[in-house]
Formats: C-alpha cells, sequence, structure tokens
C-alpha cells in the first residue's frame, strides 16, 4: 500500500503516457487501415477522412468504448489473491501496455499483419501469469476471447455476403440498375445509422446515466437512421445515367451511387473502431487510475472517468493526424479493385460485426474483421481476385503475437518491480 | 513506421484486364488478315511482308501479356471463376494470333498466287473469320459487366447469347469452309500441286481461327456455369 502512496501519481503519468503512445500507434496503423477501404474507392479524400474519424473516433469511444475498456481491464485477470499487493497490479497494467506498444512497433517496422488487440490481450495473460499465478487469468473469458477473433470475421464474411446478394437483387440484376440503386440507396444507408445506433443504444448507455428502454432505443436508432438516409438522398439525388460513355461498364453510374454511401459506412467504421480499439489502450491506464485513485482497491469498482475514453480518443486521432494519413493513402492506393458497392457492403459488415463484438465487451481487431467481411464479398464472386496467403499470415501473426506480447509483458512487469522496488 | 494492415496484401489486379487487354491485341492481329489478303491479290509484295511483320510484332505483344498474366496467377488467389478456366483461355485466345501469325508466314515465304475461281469463297470465309472474332471480343468485354452482377442473372443471359451467336458463326464458317475446299478441289488440275497443297493449308488455318474462337466461347461458358 506504501509504495502505491508513494509513487502513485508518477504511476498514473506513467500510465498516461504508455496509454498515449499505445492509442498514438493504433491511430496511426488500424484505423488508417479501416478507413483506408473509403479512401480507395475515392468517396472521401484523406483530409475527409481525418475529419470523420475525429468525430467518430470520440462517439464511438464515450459512446460504445466501455464495455470492451472494462474487459480489458477487469475480465482478463482475477486480482482477488493480490488485495494486500496492488502495486503488482499496477506494474502489471503498466508492463502490458508497455509490452504491446513495443510489439506493435515492431511489427510495424516489418510489415507484419499483426493486431492490437491480440497484442494486448498476450501482454496481460504474460503479466497474470508470471506476476500473480496462472489461477489468475480467467481462462474461460480468454477463450471466450480467442474463439471471437476466428468468430467475428466469419460473421463479417456472412453478413458481407448476404449485403452483396441483395444489392444484386435489387439493384444490378434488374432492367433498371440506376433507377434501383436510386430507390434503395436510402434504405442502405438507413441501415448504416440503424444498426449502429440501435446497438449502441440498446442498454449501452448506463454509464452516461442514460438508460433508454428497448422501444426508445429503437425510437432513436429510427430516427437517426432516418436522418442518415436523408442526407445520402441529398447526395445521390443528382445522379444520372451518363449516355454515349464509351464502353466503360454500363453499370458505371450505379457505382457512381455507392460513392458517396462509402461516407456514411466511413463514419460507422470511424466509430467501430473506436468503440472497440480504444479499449486496447485505455483499459490498462483506467486500471492504474482506478486502482491508484482508491488508494489501492484492486478489485476497481469505480466507474470509467470519461477524461480517460476521451484521452484515448485524443491519441488515437493524433496517431492518424501525424502518420495515419500517409497508410490511409498506401491502403487506399492498392484496393482500388474494390468498387464503391462492394467497398459498401464490406464496410457496413465489418462495422456491424464490431459495434456488436463491442457492445458484448469483446476486444476483437476491426482490420481482420474488415479482411474476413472482404472474403465475404469474394465468395459471393464480387471481387476479380483476392489473394489467401493474407489469412495464412493472419493466423501465423496471432500464433505469434500472443507468447510475444506474453514475454515481453513478463520482462516489463520485473524491469518495473525491480525500479519501483 | 510501416503499414502493418493485411488488406493491401489482399487485393490483387482483377484477372480479366489482363484477359481483356490480351483480346485486344489479338483481335488488332486478326484485323490485319484481310488486309494482307488484299496484299496478296495486289501482287503487292512490300506491302505483304509490312503486313505480316506488324501481325508477328502484335503476336510477340500478345504473348507477352499471356506471359506475364500467368506467371502472376498464384494457386492461392480466390476468384470467382476457375483459374484453370481463366489461363485456358487465355491460352485459346492466344492460339489466334499464332495462326494469324503462321498465315503471314507462309504468305511471306511463299509467292502465293490467288487463283480467281476460289477468290470469292476466300473473301467469304475471310469475313466470317472477322465475325466470329470480333463477337468472341465482345463477348470477352462483357467479363466486367459478369463480374459486377456475380455471373449471374440477366447479364448472364446476355452473355450466353452471345456464346451462341460465336457458335453460330463458326457453324456458317464451317460450311464456307467446305465450299472453298470443293471450288479448290475443282481447280486442281488446274494449278501446281505444292500451291494446291498450300492453299488446302492456309483455308485450314483461316478455319482454326473460328475453332478458337468457339472453344473461347466454350471456356467463358464454363464461368457461367461454376
Amino acid at each position: 500500500m506504501e509504495i502505491i502512496a508513494t509513487y502513485g501519481t508518477a504511476m498514473v503519468i506513467l500510465a498516461v503516457i504508455f496509454g498515449l503512445y499505445m492509442t498514438w500507434g493504433i491511430g496511426a496503423n488500424d484505423l488508417a487501415n479501416a478507413m483506408g477501404t473509403s479512401v480507395g474507392a475515392g468517396a472521401v479524400t484523406v483530409k475527409q477522412a481525418i475529419c470523420i474519424a475525429i468525430i467518430f473516433e470520440f462517439l464511438g469511444a464515450v459512446l460504445a468504448g466501455g464495455h470492451v475498456t472494462s474487459t480489458i481491464r477487469k475480465g482478463i485477470i482475477d486480482p482477488t489473491s493480490i488485495t494486500a499487493n496492488p502495486e503488482i497490479l499496477v506494474y502489471g497494467m503498466l508492463a502490458a501496455l508497455l509490452a504491446a506498444a513495443f510489439w506493435l512497433m515492431i511489427a510495424s517496422t516489418k510489415g507484419w499483419p499483426v493486431s492490437t488487440t491480440h497484442s494486448i490481450i498476450g501482454a496481460l495473460i504474460g503479466f497474470a501469469i508470471v506476476g500473480i499465478g496462472p489461477d489468475a487469468v480467467k481462462w474461460n473469458k480468454v477463450g471466450s476471447v480467442v474463439a471471437s477473433w476466428v468468430i467475428s470475421p466469419a460473421v463479417g464474411g456472412t453478413i458481407a455476403f448476404l449485403l452483396v446478394m441483395s444489392t444484386r437483387k435489387l439493384i444490378f440484376d434488374t432492367d433498371q440498375p440506376l433507377r434501383n440503386a436510386k430507390k434503395y440507396a436510402p434504405f442502405y444507408i438507413f441501415l448504416v445509422g440503424f444498426i449502429i445506433s440501435l446497438v449502441t443504444l440498446f442498454k449501452g448507455l448506463k454509464h452516461l446515466k442514460v438508460d433508454l428502454t428497448a422501444a426508445q432505443s429503437f425510437g432513436v436508432a429510427s430516427i437517426i437512421g432516418v436522418l442518415a438516409a436523408a442526407l445520402g438522398w441529398f447526395f445521390i439525388k443528382n445522379i444520372k445515367e451518363e449516355v454515349g460513355t464509351n464502353r466503360e461498364t454500363h453499370f458505371a453510374s450505379v457505382e457512381k451511387v455507392f460513392t458517396p454511401m462509402m461516407l456514411f459506412t466511413a463514419c460507422a467504421m470511424a466509430f467501430a473502431h473506436g468503440s472497440n480499439d480504444v479499449a486496447n489502450g485505455i483499459g490498462p491506464l483506467a486500471a492504474v487510475v482506478s486502482i491508484v485513485g482508491s488508494g489501492g482497491e484492486v478489485m476497481q469498482k469505480s466507474d470509467l472517468p470519461i477524461w480517460i475514453l476521451l484521452l484515448g480518443g485524443g491519441g488515437i486521432v493524433l496517431g492518424l493526424i501525424t502518420l495515419g494519413y500517409r497508410v490511409m493513402l498506401t491502403v487506399g492506393k492498392k484496393i482500388t479493385e474494390l468498387t464503391p458497392s462492394r467497398g459498401f457492403c464490406a464496410e457496413l459488415a465489418a462495422a456491424t460485426t464490431v459495434v456488436l463484438a463491442s457492445r458484448t465487451g469483446l476486444p476483437v481487431s476491426t482490420t481482420h474483421i474488415l479482411v474476413g467481411s472482404v472474403l465475404g464479398v469474394g465468395l459471393a464472386r464480387g471481387i476479380g481476385a483476392l489473394d489467401l496467403r493474407v489469412v495464412g499470415n493472419i493466423i501465423i501473426s496471432w500464433v505469434i503475437t500472443l507468447p510475444a506480447g506474453a514475454i515481453m509483458a513478463m520482462l516489463f512487469f520485473y524491469t518495473l518491480k525491480g525500479i519501483f522496488g | 513506421m510501416r503499414s502493418t494492415t493485411p488488406l493491401s496484401g489482399l487485393f490483387r489486379r482483377s484477372p480479366f484486364k489482363p484477359i481483356q487487354e490480351h483480346m485486344r491485341v489479338v483481335f488488332s492481329c486478326i484485323c490485319l488478315v484481310p488486309p494482307l489478303f488484299d496484299a496478296i491479290y495486289a501482287k503487292d509484295e512490300g506491302q505483304t511482308r509490312d503486313l505480316s511483320r506488324q501481325i508477328n510484332e502484335l503476336e510477340t505483344e500478345a504473348d507477352k501479356i499471356k506471359s506475364t498474366f500467368r506467371l502472376n496467377m498464384p494457386t492461392s488467389l480466390l476468384m470467382p471463376v476457375d483459374r484453370k478456366d481463366l489461363l485456358g483461355l487465355i491460352s485459346e485466345q492466344d492460339a489466334i494470333a499464332d495462326t494469324a501469325e503462321a498465315i503471314s508466314q507462309i504468305v511471306t515465304y511463299r509467292d502465293m498466287i490467288v487463283p480467281d475461281k476460289i477468290k470469292s469463297h476466300l473473301d467469304e470465309l475471310l469475313e466470317g473469320t472477322m465475325e466470329v472474332t470480333s463477337e468472341a471480343k465482345e463477348m470477352i468485354e462483357q467479363l466486367d459487366e459478369l463480374l459486377e452482377v456475380g455471373f449471374g442473372g440477366r447479364e448472364m443471359e446476355r452473355v450466353s447469347e452471345m456464346i451462341a451467336g460465336v457458335r453460330r458463326s463458326e457453324h456458317n464458317i464451317d460450311s464456307i469452309l467446305h465450299r472453298a475446299r470443293r471450288a479448290l478441289f475443282e481447280i486442281e488440275s488446274e494449278i501446281d500441286p505444292v500451291s494446291a497443297i498450300y492453299w488446302y493449308k492456309i483455308l485450314e488455318l483461316l478455319g482454326n481461327i473460328s475453332d478458337q474462337s468457339e472453344n473461347m466461347a466454350d471456356r467463358v461458358l464454363l464461368f457461367l456455369s461454376k
């Protein structure tokens, strides 16, 4: 207890620095990947993407980021056996943050497809095993988190597959594709606003002292959906069939309808990312703040302070502004093969899956879910060519990231323990 | 900081673009065949050699596109159509350019004099060849649209119709070819035997072009039936 009393402020400052560094890395890489799709399809410019990201990343973090943060803060590790030595948990959380950030730095210099989520979970497990003991790891919870890493891309893929099929049935495979595109576009945009806000609102805003009933949630989500659809209609109402365009595909004008629609999925992606990935950086930070603030209470009964969510969102935005825009451009250039209609389906599927996972408190990888969604579009025979070697690389990165994060967390844990004594 | 995204490695260039590019080159190769025969009719050796050289160059260009295409087709690709069918399709396309080149070579190393009796048949045959290859090219140009609708529905019906069109043209050419051979047979005694053999050879090669176009159509049909 004395250690907490003596070094409490220093520990919080360290946690803030590590947390900022981590969220900065997430913004520079992870968020940039998620938004790159919209940039690549030409739906938004890099500047617009950054503006969207700033607004919706914050919204996602503040409105829906609490559940995953809570999982990372207290869902993975059971600290009951160290109530007498709360500083152990503080070292552990700091070590986990540092390990994850460090591993991400190595991965990004090598260009490995590593996920921040997997790094932080691996690091937390690593610390718990050596710092407290293997029994302190809530293996059941870890099991369900790991299962969600496999299931979530499959869910994203399935939703994307069904969405592509629906656009085909309702729009592309009809006598008047453009007319039907304009007819159904507002409905699809409504879906974006409706699903994302419904998942977020439904019993999900307790931390903001807002508790909506099921009917109220439906109502508010519908209003948001209709507003989005109305805004979307404003963008697409003037798109006309281009007569006499040489021999470009006659679906070119239909794709033009989908371009502004990707603006909405870009917002959804930023929101989804904020709701899930911010937690990777601020979960351990929140744990440290809570333990120190309560003078050594490891069970962390206190609520998550909003300033931590804001700090996390801020770090991510900072990462995006300083480095992420370049990543966004690179990603955008590489994925020009994704037409706006397919990009829309893939992003909507990915955003929906991520928000669902966030609501359930499962830390998932936005990027991997997006990959799963794109593969779903591919299975619907919607993309020229996808290289499946990527899937193998992702699986290898899982297998490596968990132990790598764990081992580094162990090293940092002993280092910190040595420094603070 | 390098991007850790698996997304950029996920997307590969659509295989249909190089197929279409290849077909356009092959078609421009075929477009030079009728002028080549015009030059032979006119006994203009300079023009014959010039056109033959152009056909040769286009064939080389097509070959290059084909090789690059094959090199960029690892087995790990997830594509809306079978990899084998794509590789088969580009081979059939390439065979058309090869045939055109074979014809152009014969008429340069051998001064072919066109017997009057087969001229009209030859013209008819050339016209038919142009028709069937341009139909095949149109069919390949539809692959983009097919991709948009996932190789099904209305667009599939349109392409099926085009495939049937290629088949009809090929059938039509078979009967022209038969008449041309018959005409050649009837004048066999009037021309020298070696020339006769070479005319049979040229007729056969022209017939091959339409056969290869039909083979292309069969491959595209496999795309639709996957």
